[in-house]
């Protein structure tokens, strides 16, 4: 953030007059508030597009009727709740009760000040970024089990109960594959582990060698138990605890459960895009916009930079967020017990697994078969996706499906 | 403690088979989910199913029903002929026909035909029994009303008086016969 | 209780008593459970019915045989169909009245419709009780057509009242068999989409192996019936073992459980059982629109007299409903109204055993027990 903002400054005028700690304060405040906007307008549309896939894949269409193509729906929703009582269980411990939802909601929100948005957009570049990620999210178990446990309600607490148990739980595969990308990449620091992958596929993470792509999967599941996603959604799995910890809420607390949960959304895509994808590394493209129209000034030029490579990111991240809604309207539901099983049986051991080997590979594999395996497992994965897409029209031949294309209909 | 089924918890079973089943689980788990993906996937490209009632449809949906649908009840009164045998037959009552030997008119006639929507269950037994086709189903079928009484279907106006039908006789053929055959005997004698 | 300075009575922890229903979204209707757990683990479950009574069986007593034909579509309404039949045969047995083998046919095809689409239901919300919600969707988007076809051939979509005792109350629409052959061609490949999307699946395989077993003695002394009885291994299927209308000349298997995903009896089977029924009652109703296409138009009443007044006596007659076996006993006082009806249901006999099996089962797996029964709440109380 820092080289943007001294970019501005030296720009303008007005703010070399004033205190350099008070123009800093003065932007850092002003991102706050785009983050903060930008949290609730995506909790809002992603509510709307998760809505909107699990209708088409239901056979449904889904909201259409509040704006153009429903898109407001989640705003008319939220203003609904917003008019509901205010309901506080009469035996609930109200101080506990109330303070939860802002747990949640702050864990959620802290997490957006290390991830970036583009290689320059980002509130702060901690060097122990990937730390701090880890220890804020799990504020959110707090509030989790604070609610469940304030609610007075058994339902919640069993909501609560098995919420705290998940995460903590699942942690633990998430951390060794951070671990094992902080290892591969040299460096905590979340700017430090995008630069070290590069725009092209090849050099993403992911497909550097094959313990990278397997670590993969850990990394993905762990983060879609502690955002408390299909198929891991224990804590609120409707049909066996009605609502999990959230039975007792109503009005703007429930809103703020509500945020939390679809924000905790991006949050999964924006730390597989960074740890895998290549985070917002954009390659050439930036420089190409930019000689396409034609812009000189160097402050202009970076802007542009930094909106292609926010958009790179932006596309990475939702890209994983759609698979994470689709998983969630295709898989059925974990029982608790083997929820524990998966991790502690399957994730930790090929976590650790894949940690250990990947140490010996790189001490041991010369650099020019890394890249040369890089390439392959590229390959491999495009053959995945064509396979992917095979199946899908296999699928559709197969049921003699009558065909629409057009998204919103 | 939980219950485990001998099989789960079998200790005959080798070592290297468990490891086996370890990594057949993660297969299986992997390539169903696999499939699983590439069902939902499939479905975002099919046609959806909804019928958006009540304003987008393509044709009303009162009229993409089919003939035999059994919404309201309807009586067109000028044919009924006030046998009553649709409100003996209705299982719930719902059915109430007053009629009385009327004095100015010298004659029976019908002074009431209400049929409580709310209760009627749509069964179709009244139809069945009405030999004019007085009492039927209509295909309408929007029924919510802030008034439950505005369900009670009045076919007769308060205070009309409808003269039953009377379904021209027409007499069988055995029964002509014996008649006819009546008759000559009286001639004969 | 004297105090005990014993450090692990100290510690002494309580169970706790959760109260699960009469509304909840996994009990299938109002049903309470009341499940004394330890944690996740349940150290009993017992089922507290009733919350649905509606006395249709003391109905019976004083609107007749006629006027009750409509009250047995409430007795099961995911599975009318069978219902009205069962009745309708128990009146005709008892009153002795034929049925023309039109009629016949007409029932049966009705009700294996009916039979797919109940199942339809029962495996699609049993997936929503696993927490996949898109079979569900899916399985009521092919109800519709069912609902669609059965519309049209009685009006009604759901409580059709279209048997009636001694016949049908409708003939073929013009299109009905062209129509549902066109669905059944496309239904066959949308079990197999079914089958890969939810019963191949890992995670729900996982959910359903092993839980709530029933061994073949116990199915037997607990009186369960129909899938839940076949889903342990016992091949008993009213249709063909005590057939009934036309059945015996149909040609169609009776799937049973076969410990697939682990333990023969366990909720996988029943849950494949239904499945795998879904298919059969599908080929029973091609051969039957086949059967239908050729036989002439003919009547589809039989001789009924205009009151139905049967002779003093009782019957118990019984059919395969979509929850299995459905009797039904009538006695007969001579007058017009039967004297006492009573109807025997397969959700009803399948909440005895809930109790039993539920013994150190955890919450979720009560819940997959429970929609292994495929129960319908109103079908328990009646
Ligand atoms: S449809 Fe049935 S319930 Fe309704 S009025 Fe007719 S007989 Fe009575
Ligand atoms: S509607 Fe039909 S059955 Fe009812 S009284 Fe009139 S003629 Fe008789």
């Amino acid at each position: 953030m820092q080289p943007f903002i001294d970019q501005i400054i030296s720009e303008c005028e007005i703010l070399q007059g004033l205190p350099l700690w008070f123009s800093y304060l003065i932007f850092q405040l002003i991102f706050c508030g785009i983050i903060f906007v930008f949290v609730a307008v995506f909790a809002m549309l992603a509510g709307y597009a998760e809505r909107r896939v699990a209708g088409r894949i239901q056979s449904r269409i889904g909201p259409n009727r509040v704006g153009p193509q429903g898109i407001l729906q989640s705003l008319a929703d939220g203003i609904k709740v917003f008019l509901k009582e205010d309901i506080i269980p009469t035996h609930a411990d109200h101080i506990l009760f109330r303070l939860a939802p802002y747990f949640i909601f702050i864990g959620m929100f802290l997490s957006f000040v290390a991830i970036p948005f583009s290689s320059q957009w980002v509130i702060a570049d901690l060097d122990i970024g990937i730390f701090y990620l880890l220890a804020v999210e799990s504020l959110v178990v707090i509030g989790i089990v604070m609610s469940g446990w304030a609610s007075n309600n058994k339902w919640s607490l069993l909501g609560g109960m098995r919420s705290a148990a998940q995460i903590v739980s699942y942690e633990v595969p998430v951390a060794l594959t951070i671990l094992l990308v902080v290892m591969y990449s040299g460096t905590m620091s979340i700017q430090g582990i995008i630069m070290a992958q590069g725009a092209a596929p090849w050099n993403w993470n992911i497909f550097q060698t094959p313990f990278l792509f397997v670590a993969f999967f850990p990394l993905f599941m762990g983060s879609l138990a502690e955002g408390n996603r299909m198929p891991f959604d224990m804590p609120e799995a409707e049909s066996e605890l009605v609502s999990g910890y959230n039975t007792e809420y109503s009005g703007f607390r429930f809103v703020i459960f509500f945020f939390a949960e679809f924000s905790n959304l991006y949050l999964i895509g924006a730390l597989a895009t960074v740890l895998f994808f290549g985070g917002w590394q954009a390659g050439p493209l930036p420089d190409f916009v930019n000689g396409l129209l034609g812009i000189e000034t160097p402050l202009s030029a970076a802007i542009v930079k930094n909106l292609v490579e926010l958009c790179v990111f932006m596309f990475k991240s939702l890209c994983l967020v759609f698979i994470v809604i689709q998983l969630r309207w295709t898989l059925p539901r974990v029982r608790v017990d083997q929820l524990m099983n998966i991790c502690w049986k399957y994730l930790v051991p090929v976590a650790f697994f894949n940690l250990v080997v990947m140490g010996i590979w790189m001490v041991v594999v010369p650099e020019y078969v890394t890249d040369i395996v890089a390439l392959c497992m590229t390959a491999c994965g495009v053959l995945l996706l064509g396979y992917f897409f095979y199946r899908v029209a296999w699928q559709l031949k197969n049921t003699k499906a009558r065909l629409r294309f057009n998204p919103l209909s | 403690m939980r219950e485990r089924h001998p099989r789960s918890v079998n200790f005959e079973i080798p070592r290297y088979i468990l490891f086996m089943t370890y990594f057949s689980n993660i297969k299986t788990a992997v390539s169903t989910v696999f499939e699983g993906m590439t069902i939902t996937f499939s479905h975002l490209l099919r046609e959806p199913m909804t019928i958006q009632y009540p304003d987008r449809t393509p044709l009303p949906v009162k009229d993409t029903l089919p003939p035999r649908y059994r919404g309201f009840l309807c009586v067109r009164p000028e044919i009924c002929t006030a046998c009553t045998l649709c409100q003996k037959t209705c299982p719930i009552d719902c059915i109430v026909i007053e009629h009385s030997k009327d004095e100015e008119l010298k004659q029976r006639v019908m002074t009431r035909f209400d049929i409580d929507m709310a209760k009627c269950m749509f069964c179709g037994l009244c139809t069945e029994q009405c030999s004019t086709g007085a009492i039927y189903f209509t295909n309408e079928f929007e029924a919510s009303t802030s008034n439950i009484k505005d369900l009670v279907f009045k076919f007769i106006k308060q205070g009309e008086k409808v003269i039953p039908y009377k379904i021209p006789r027409k007499k069988k053929p055995a029964a002509a016969a014996a008649e006819t055959q009546a008759a000559a005997k009286e001639k004969k004698e | 209780m004297t105090e005990s300075n014993q450090p692990e009575k100290v510690f002494k922890t309580e169970e706790m008593v959760l109260n699960m229903g009469p509304q909840h979204p996994s009990t299938h209707g109002v049903l309470r459970f009341e499940l004394t757990t330890d944690g996740e683990v349940m150290t009993k479950a017992v089922p507290d019915i009733g919350y649905l009574h509606r006395g249709i069986e003391k109905l019976a007593e004083t609107v007749g045989y006629v006027g009750f034909m409509p009250y047995t579509d409430r007795i099961d309404y995911v599975s009318a169909m069978t219902a009205n039949q069962g009745y309708a045969m128990a009146v005709e047995k008892l009153a002795g009245i034929e049925v023309t083998r039109r009629a016949e046919l007409l029932r049966c095809t009705a009700s294996e419709l009916n039979r797919i689409s109940s199942h339809l239901v029962g495996v699609g919300s049993f997936g929503l009780d696993m927490g996949a919600s898109t079979p569900f969707v899916h399985a009521l988007r092919e109800r519709e057509t069912i609902n669609d076809l059965l519309e049209s051939l009685c009006g009604a979509r759901l409580t059709y009242n279209y048997v009636r005792i001694g016949g049908v109350s409708h003939d073929l629409p013009t299109g009905f068999i062209d129509k549902a052959m066109v669905f059944l061609n496309h239904f066959e490949p949308i079990v197999g989409e079914l089958n890969r999307l939810l019963s191949d699946n890992k995670i729900f395989i996982e959910r359903l192996a092993n839980i709530g077993v029933i061994s073949k003695e116990d199915a037997i002394n607990y009186g369960l019936v129909g899938p839940n009885l076949r889903g342990s291994g016992v091949k008993f299927d009213v249709r063909r073992d005590e057939p009934y209308s036309v059945y015996p000349e149909l040609d169609f298997n009776i799937p049973v459980g076969l410990g697939k995903a682990g333990t023969l009896g366990d909720c996988f089977d029943r849950y494949y059982v239904r499945v795998e029924e879904m298919r059969e009652s599908a080929k029973i109703v091609r051969q039957c629109l086949l059967k239908l296409k050729d036989l002439p138009e003919g009547d589809i009443m039989g001789k009924v007299p205009r009151k139905i007044k049967p002779p003093k006596g009782e019957v118990l007659v019984k059919v395969e409903s979509s929850r299995g076996e459905m009797a039904y006993w009538i006695v007969s006082d001579g007058s017009d109204n039967p004297l006492r009806l009573h109807c025997r249901t397969g959700s009803f006999t399948s909440m005895g055993i809930i109790e039993k099996l539920s013994r150190g089962m955890m919450i979720a797996d009560l819940v997959a027990l429970i929609g292994s029964f495929d129960i319908v709440a109103p079908e328990v109380d009646r």
